[in-house]
């Protein structure tokens, strides 16, 4: 009888068992792509370019972390991020070649409002997840399209606390220089006017500038004869940074206010900090450390490190839309779209979120697939950005309001 | 070329044009493909004004648009089916052409030019501001495709890509078809000759007007089609996509492809759209890659792709000849 080499049978067994377990893990391990579809060049890459590089930091990040575990099998993520230029045609190009050539069923970024109205007008119909960062156009999630999801409030959720905040510190009659053809400004300026004339306050004058406009005197000498008690400002960074600067260059000296989102940084490339001085800004709470505390200030820094320049106060609505669908992912257990909508829906406010989110009942989104963040109002004091208040803000009746507009 | 090889030639493209949706893999290449086959429609039309008869009209994004928010408009708010907003919004844009058309023509050269940039600023700046026609700059979504039709027993589906890649390739063959009418009539003769030298044609006691205003009608009649194609084909309409951008790539397609051509259109308006896309791979850089290549091109082919392939062709076949044709014996 052949006797059998125990040791042999042993270190055979081992080695199968090896290669099974490696076969196991090399099966487990897939991927998943993530697109990206933002304004990285033109006038909108001041919103875009951070975007997509807040959510290249977050995949980063759970990419060295190991990925995202779902199940069994664990997912290692690869980022394709498309320039949609901030045009709909553009954006519609991109997406549709994030959808049917790389594969993408989760699609990130969104910073401008145009493009983005457009990929949602066909976006219901395919098997993918948008999530929607800056784009404040209301329109975008007052269709209720199931997978379609956004974590920047509209901008006349911001609009109508900014109108109690100005009328509530006594100004009766104001002066608007904006880009009013632009519709989220526009809807940010409807709902200030409703609430600043409700206690008697008066819009004297609604002045208009193009988005590459740089010469604002003709506005403001026009305003300045009217002698509001204060200016409004609304538009991008750029122009409205030249709105602040030349109004001190022609002597205006009443309170500026403004909706612009921008950083320290990107207003001292245009005016110098001594013509900001006094300026406010009211808006959502954004990346400001005073406000968000200790975890925007991880994330300023690891932002800087990483790409040489501080990040836009609103980039986190991207970084905070990745881990929004890493958690529900997560929860959902799988990758199935549909299933992580129904995930998305009922999921609270990730932990990693940097922005301060109001939750509608216990869910972060609303029925809309609309979030809601804190607004409010910071002043330019020597230097920089100051959170001074928080701005009156009611998600669930604004949740209610934006429901009552779907047909 | 002799003429069976040029009904072989055509009949192959027919059949590869038909064939393209079940050949290609990624629908996102229809996707290209059918935004091609709309800029055909307004390079088509441009080729009519800046090919044909000479001037350049920096208008086609606008008429564009204006027959795409006529298209959108009757749809959505007036309620008509879509098939006759479709039809109709040519002839709106035509309207409109030939109201603005008649003054415009009677300046020439680079002031026609800048009176039709103007006409663009305009209804751009219109469709922004008549918000609560227009929906301004947050647009209008929900644009529907046409319904199906029913022909012979066969249901044909415009609510995919295929269906609609059908239909837009048919109106790129008419509006190629119609700038062959063109250019093969009097009118076409006339418009060429207008090209060449205007006070000519006027000292022959030819009303030039009249014809370059024929060219600018049709012109803004094919910009009306193409952008009811692209409205319904979008299903979102703002004005940013028709701002002088577009008209400016509607004059590069003609110049790229070549100008006063009937291929040139089809084929600098396949470039302007592709192109770009292709240029994703140089991430940031794709607008500077995409700048210089047009320079190049402009440089290195001043009369367009067409006329300079064809050149080559025709020498390549007479050198061919040359080599087959038998030599003379030179033995007594």
């Amino acid at each position: 009888m052949t006797r059998i080499d125990e040791g042999l049978v042993a270190r055979c067994t081992a080695v199968l068992a090896g290669l099974a377990l490696c076969a196991t893990a090399h099966a487990a391990q897939k991927e998943l792509v993530i697109g990206v579809s933002d304004a990285l060049t033109g006038p909108g890459a001041v919103y875009g370019l951070p975007q997509s590089n807040a959510v290249r930091m977050a995949v980063d990040d759970t990419n060295a972390k190991g990925g995202i575990k779902v199940g069994q099998d664990v997912y290692k993520l690869r980022l394709v991020a498309y320039d949609d230029k901030a045009n709909p045609t553009e954006a519609t190009n991109s997406v549709r070649k994030l959808i049917d050539r790389d594969g993408a069923q989760y699609l990130l970024g969104f910073c401008c409002s145009g493009p983005t109205s457009a990929v949602a007008s066909f976006i219901g119909r395919e098997n993918v997840t948008m999530l929607v960062g800056n784009a404040a156009e209301r329109t975008i999630t007052a269709q209720g399209i199931p997978n379609l999801f956004r974590t920047r409030p509209p901008a006349d959720f911001t609009g109508s606390a900014a109108g109690a905040f100005v009328a509530k510190r006594g100004v009766k009659t104001i002066a608007v220089i904006g880009s009013l053809d632009v519709s989220f400004y526009s809807q940010y300026l409807e709902a200030f006017e409703r609430e600043f004339t409700r206690t008697g306050g008066k819009i004297l004058a609604k002045e208009t500038f193009g988005l590459k406009d740089r010469d604002m005197t003709p506005q403001l000498t026009k305003v300045r004869a009217l002698n509001p008690e204060a200016l409004l400002v609304l538009g991008y960074v750029e122009p409205c940074a030249f709105v602040y600067r030349q109004a001190v260059e022609l002597g205006m000296k009443m309170p500026r206010y403004g909706f612009t989102s921008g950083s320290e940084e990107q207003f001292l490339k245009v005016a110098t900090s001594e013509q900001m001085e006094g300026v406010w800004d009211l808006r959502p709470t954004e990346l400001t450390v005073s406000a968000l505390g200790e975890k925007a200030n991880a994330y300023v820094a690891e932002y800087t490190k990483r790409f040489g320049t501080p990040p836009s106060p609103s980039s986190p609505y991207a970084y905070d839309q990745f881990y929004v669908l890493k958690h529900a992912i997560e929860k959902a257990g799988s990758v199935d779209p549909k299933k992580v909508q129904d995930s998305i829906r009922s999921g609270g406010i990730p932990p990693e979120a940097i922005m301060r989110y109001l939750p509608v009942g216990s869910a972060m989104f609303d029925e809309n697939g609309q979030a809601y963040t804190t607004n409010g109002a910071f002043q330019w004091q020597k230097g920089k950005w100051v959170y001074v208040s928080d701005l009156p803000s009611d998600p669930v009746a604004y949740s209610k309001y934006l429901r009552s507009l779907r047909k | 070329m002799s003429r069976a090889l040029r009904v072989g030639i055509g009949t192959a493209v027919a059949i590869a044009a038909l064939a393209l949706p079940h050949a290609l893999t990624v629908p996102y290449f229809l996707h290209l493909t059918i935004l091609a086959c709309i800029w055909t429609v307004l390079a088509q039309g441009q080729n009519l004004v800046q090919g044909f008869s000479g001037y350049v009209s920096i208008a086609a994004g606008g008429f564009m648009a204006i027959g795409a928010y006529a298209s959108a408009l009757l749809s959505v708010k007036a309620g008509w089916p879509v098939w006759t907003s479709m039809a109709l919004a040519p002839f709106v844009a035509a309207a409109f052409a030939l109201v603005v058309g008649y003054p415009s023509l009677r300046v020439k050269g680079h002031y026609f030019a800048i009176v039709t940039l103007a006409y663009n600023l305009v209804i751009v700046t219109v469709l922004n501001n008549y918000e609560s026609f227009t929906g301004g700059e947050a647009g209008m979504p929900n644009i529907q495709r046409p319904a199906a039709l029913v022909l012979g027993g066969l249901q044909l589906s415009f609510a995919g890509r295929e269906g609609y890649y059908y239909l837009v390739l048919l109106a790129a063959a008419a509006a190629t078809a119609g700038g062959a009418l063109v250019l093969h009539s009097r009118v076409g003769r006339v418009l060429i000759a207008i090209r060449q030298n205007e006070m000519v044609v006027d000292a022959l006691g030819v009303a030039a007007w009249r014809y370059k205003l024929f060219a600018f009608v049709a012109s803004g009649f094919l910009a009306g089609l193409a952008g009811a194609l692209y409205a319904h084909f979008i299903g979102f309409l703002n004005p940013e996509p028709f701002g002088t951008d577009q008209s400016m790539n509607a004059i590069l397609a003609v110049t790229l492809g070549g100008s006063g051509t009937l291929l040139g259109p089809i084929v600098g308006a396949f470039l302007v759209v592709t192109l770009p896309e292709y240029l994703r791979v140089a991430d940031t850089y794709r607008l500077v890659a995409y700048g210089l290549l047009l320079v190049l091109a402009t440089i290195f082919m001043p009369r367009g792709i067409v006329p300079m392939v064809s050149r080559g062709f025709q020498g390549m076949a007479t050198r061919l000849a040359a080599a087959l044709r038998p030599r003379p014996d030179p033995t007594p």
